[in-house]
C-alpha cells in the first residue's frame, strides 16, 4: 500500500548518504511547484544542535527516495549550490507556497484551504495530494487530479474530488492505490 | 561454523609468535563493498589498534591469533581513527532502508571467521542477507528495502 507523508513531517529529516552511511544534511525547507504537481527539490540545513543553514540544495532528480524516516542520496556530490542550480530550485518565485490556497471546484465551490503537500513515501518527491482544512471545520486530503489550475491564490480541481475527501493519510494512500490499479499503474 | 559480532566482542587477541595478550577485540570494521570484515580494532580509547583482516592467521571460540605484534597499527587516517574510536562498529547501529525507512538497530552481525564474509545482518530477530548491505558509516547502516 502506498504510505504518505505530509510536506511538514519532511522537513527535518537526515539527509543520508546510501553507500557512506552518514548524515550529511538535514532537511530545511520543500521546494513545491505547483505547477510540475512535484517536489522540485529541498534546502538544507547543517546537521546538529543549533546548526545554521547549508549553502547547498538538493534537487529532485538526485534524491534516491524520501523515505518516513530520511531522505536517502548515493552521496554527498548530489549536493549542489543554490545558485548554480535550476531556478525553480535555486530561486523559486516568491507566491508560489501553495499553503493557504482556497481548493475550488470547477462548480465553483469551496473545500476548503491548503494546509500542506502529500509526499509519495519512497518516491523521490512525487505529491499525489494535499492535506486541507475542510470549508465545513477538520483536516481532510485530497488527490491531485491529474491536470489543475493553479494560481497564486488559488487551486481548481474537479467537482468529483468532493467525493474523495479522505480523513487520514492511510485513507488517501488507499484512494491513490485504487485510481492507479484502474489506470493500470504499477 | 559461523561467527556473531556481538559473541566475538571482547575475545582476547593473542600473538601467535610470542603467545603474549595483546589486548581484547573491541570493534570489528567491515568493507561493505567487498562484503567482508576489514580489520579488527584491538582496545580501547587512545589505545585503540587496528589489525587488516589478513594478519588475523586464526579467529577461533576463544582467541583471536595474529601473527605477532607488528600486525598492530595505529590509524592513519580519518576513517581509521573513525573505526577506532568504534564510530563505524556496526552493533548497535541504527538500520535504514535505501528508501528511508527505519528498519530498527543492528543486533549482530554473522561471518565466516575462516574467510571474513559476512553471511548476515540481524535486525532483531530477522535476518537480513549480506548482499542487501548497501553502506555502513558512523550514523546509519543502509540496507535495501526488504520486500514484504
Amino acid at each position: 500500500m502506498s504510505v504518505l507523508v505530509t510536506g511538514s513531517a519532511i522537513r527535518g529529516l537526515p539527509v543520508v548518504t546510501i553507500a557512506g552511511g552518514e548524515d550529511v544534511a538535514e532537511v530545511r525547507d520543500v521546494i513545491y511547484s505547483p505547477e510540475a504537481g512535484r517536489v522540485v527539490g529541498l534546502t538544507l540545513n547543517k546537521r546538529g544542535f543549533l546548526a545554521g543553514r547549508r549553502r547547498e540544495v538538493l534537487s529532485a532528480e538526485t534524491i534516491r527516495a524520501i523515505g518516513r524516516d530520511a531522505v536517502m542520496i548515493d552521496d554527498e556530490s548530489s549536493l549542489i549550490l543554490a545558485e548554480s542550480s535550476p531556478a525553480d530550485l535555486g530561486t523559486p518565485p516568491s507566491g508560489r507556497d501553495v499553503t493557504g490556497d482556497e481548493v475550488l471546484t470547477e462548480g465553483g465551490a469551496s473545500l476548503g484551504q491548503v494546509r500542506d503537500i502529500v509526499v509519495l513515501v519512497g518516491s523521490n518527491g512525487a505529491v499525489v495530494g494535499y492535506e486541507i482544512d475542510t470549508a465545513t471545520g477538520g483536516i481532510g486530503y485530497i488527490p491531485v487530479p491529474s491536470q489543475l489550475a493553479v494560481s497564486g491564490s488559488a487551486l481548481v480541481v474537479p467537482d468529483t474530488t468532493r467525493q474523495f475527501i479522505e480523513d487520514d493519510l492511510a485513507g488517501l494512500g488507499a484512494a491513490v492505490d485504487e485510481s492507479r490499479s484502474k489506470l493500470g499503474l504499477p | 561454523m559461523s561467527e556473531r559480532f556481538a559473541a566475538a566482542s571482547g575475545r582476547t587477541v593473542i600473538s601467535r609468535t610470542s603467545a603474549e595478550e595483546l589486548g581484547k577485540l573491541a570493534h570489528i570494521v567491515i568493507d561493505v563493498k567487498r562484503g567482508q570484515v576489514a580489520s579488527l580494532v584491538v582496545g580501547k580509547g587512545r589505545k585503540a589498534l587496528l589489525i587488516a583482516w589478513e594478519q588475523v592467521t586464526g579467529f577461533g571460540p576463544d582467541a583471536v591469533m595474529i601473527a605477532d605484534e607488528t600486525a598492530l597499527q595505529e590509524p592513519r587516517d580519518d576513517r581509521e581513527q573513525a573505526a577506532a574510536d568504534g564510530k563505524l562498529d556496526l552493533l548497535g547501529k541504527r538500520a535504514l532502508s535505501d528508501t528511508g525507512n527505519d528498519l530498527g538497530t543492528v543486533t549482530d552481525v554473522v561471518f565466516d571467521p575462516d574467510t571474513g564474509v559476512i553471511e548476515s545482518i540481524m535486525l532483531g530477530d530477522r535476518g537480513e542477507p549480506a548482499a542487501s548491505l548497501l553502506g555502513a558509516g558512523s550514523f546509519a547502516v543502509i540496507v535495501r528495502e526488504p520486500a514484504n
